[in-house]
């Protein structure tokens, strides 16, 4: 049976800025883009390193549409491992270096003036 | 009732790290150098810095062009990890963080001092480096042990150096420069420094780091992103010196002489072992000092395991393990606090026996550096001067 956790009030996270919580014992990464919340596990994929405490900015992409040179998309999406670098897209948790790696979500729910996670 | 047998956990291992870096600036350096050097130390106080650039403290090579804007992106990764530690207590309490029980300290700038063209430089630094370490890093019972630098543009000073701390019970190996060097180790002028390491007992460490000198490994210069020359110079260094060390024959003029290569990964390991067999079935007039397949002087090296190559199948490692029967000597290490530091548990959670996760995490290190006092928790597991 899940369980709704108040992990935040509604003004306490600005669009861009995201906090690290514990729920159940379980470390979560909860970000602000936009008028969205995202949360993602504070784990990473590589060597376990705490994920979500990274830098949060846009990926360096390219391809035919930038013609092979580097163009900046996904700004304010993709979080950056602090250890190894390794980079998440954090609306889907998919990563950005292994196509087969993409995180679990948890759904995030705001009510009123609550921001709350589901486990 | 059968008992159950409690699973191996890096908790209850013995972690033996024989590469971590302890940040050795112009200042921390200042008060042990020779009076004659202590206003050029002095001086860099001025001088701007970002990340490991002062190479050597040389002017010369103090700049690695795959950190200057415009040469490669920046990282996205951004500045959210300080990658330096500046003393014993930090080092210790971050070693523990990671379960590391053992750490055997290796310089972060004067990795590249083998740059410096001024021997009379190098030589001051090397010595205020020893007693910074001594004085500074090796407290009682913080289980961190250090290298004698050995400074390829001074044999004799090097030599004198191994003298002065080779009977010190927290020197436990001699560290041989791999970067910026010209020539390479096996060269016979080198063969003092080979001499006083096996006569103290003292293993020798080569350390490769990356650089892109205008010797081997050459072209280099040439790749327009680091993470090219990331790959490949630390192993092409390593490949370098040990076929150099290997056709003057090092390891079989020296036989008593333990050799470590280190911040190269593993996988070029069999590479290199095939190889020089297959080309002594040709040229062995050439390597007559060898009375049988080259390789099986290789496989008396060790090696570390930092930066571990992470296949999607962990299988795939073991399997290069195997291939260079390294189960005895490839040693943990994690390079901390490096921007590609890796965790113990990168090596741990191989799918290898426990013995042989006992072994490569800790007891082989032990093998490698007999004078490592074995922590108080694993006294009654590892017995000093014993082997699993």
């Amino acid at each position: 049976m899940s369980t709704e956790y108040i992990v935040a009030h509604s003004d306490e996270l600005q669009p861009g800025q995201r906090k690290v919580i514990k729920v159940r014992g379980i470390e979560i990464g909860l970000f602000r883009i936009g008028d969205e919340y995202h949360a993602l596990p504070n784990i990473c994929t590589h060597q376990f390193g705490p994920l979500c405490a990274g830098k949060v900015g846009p990926a360096i992409m390219a391809d035919e549409n930038s013609n092979w040179g580097p163009e900046f998309r996904y700004d304010g999406e993709v979080v950056c491992c602090p250890w190894h670098g390794l980079e998440f897209h954090v609306p889907t948790g998919q990563c950005l270096a292994f196509p087969e790696t993409r995180l679990r979500k948890y759904t995030v729910k705001v009510e009123g003036d609550e921001v709350k996670i589901v486990l | 009732m059968a008992t159950r047998t409690k699973r191996l956990t890096l908790n209850d291992t013995l972690v033996v790290d024989v590469d971590v870096h302890a940040h050795d600036t112009p200042e921390a350096l200042t008060p042990y150098i020779d009076a004659e050097w202590r206003p050029v130390l002095e001086k860099f106080r001025d001088v701007p810095r970002r990340y490991l650039d002062l190479g050597g403290y040389s002017a010369y090579n103090s700049i690695q062009g795959a950190k200057l804007p415009g040469v490669s992106l920046p990282s996205p990764r951004g500045n959210s990890r300080i990658e330096i530690v500046y003393t014993a207590e930090q080092m210790r309490r971050e070693l523990d963080d990671f379960s590391i029980d053992v750490g055997i300290i290796f310089p972060d700038h004067h990795l590249r001092i083998a740059g410096l063209p001024n021997a009379n430089y190098a030589k001051a630094l090397s010595r205020a480096y020893h007693h910074w370490l001594k004085e500074e890093w090796f407290h009682e019972d913080n289980d961190l042990y250090g290298v004698i630098i050995a400074i390829p543009q001074d044999v004799e000073e090097a030599v004198r150096e191994i003298e002065r701390w080779g009977n010190d019970e927290r020197f436990v190996g001699v560290f041989l420069p791999t970067c910026e060097m010209y020539p390479l180790w096996g060269h016979r002028k080198f063969d003092p420094i080979y001499e006083a390491a096996q006569r103290y007992d003292l293993p020798v460490f080569l350390h490769a780091v990356a650089g892109m000198s205008s010797g081997f490994p050459y072209n280099l210069e040439a790749f327009t992103t680091a993470i090219s020359t990331h790959t490949i110079a630390h192993s092409f260094a390593m490949m370098a010196h040990m076929l150099s060390m290997m056709e003057t024959g090092v390891p079989v003029r020296y036989p008593d002489l333990r050799i470590c290569f280190c911040e190269a990964g593993l996988t070029w390991v069999p590479f290199l072992r095939m190889r020089v067999d297959k080309e002594f079935n040709e040229n062995r007039y050439q390597w007559p000092h060898f009375n049988d397949r080259p390789s099986k002087w290789i496989k008396k090296f060790y090696f570390a395991t930092q930066p571990v190559e992470e296949p999607e199948n962990k299988q795939d490692l073991v399997d290069i393990i195997r291939i260079y029967d390294g189960d005895d000597t490839t040693v943990f290490a994690s390079d901390w606090p490096h921007h590609d530091f890796d965790h113990p548990r990168a090596v741990f959670d191989l799918p290898v026996s426990e013995v042989s996760k006992r072994k490569i995490m800790g007891a082989n290190a032990l093998k490698l550096m007999p004078r490592i006092k074995i922590p108080v928790k694993y006294q009654d597991v590892y017995k000093q001067g014993e082997t699993l």
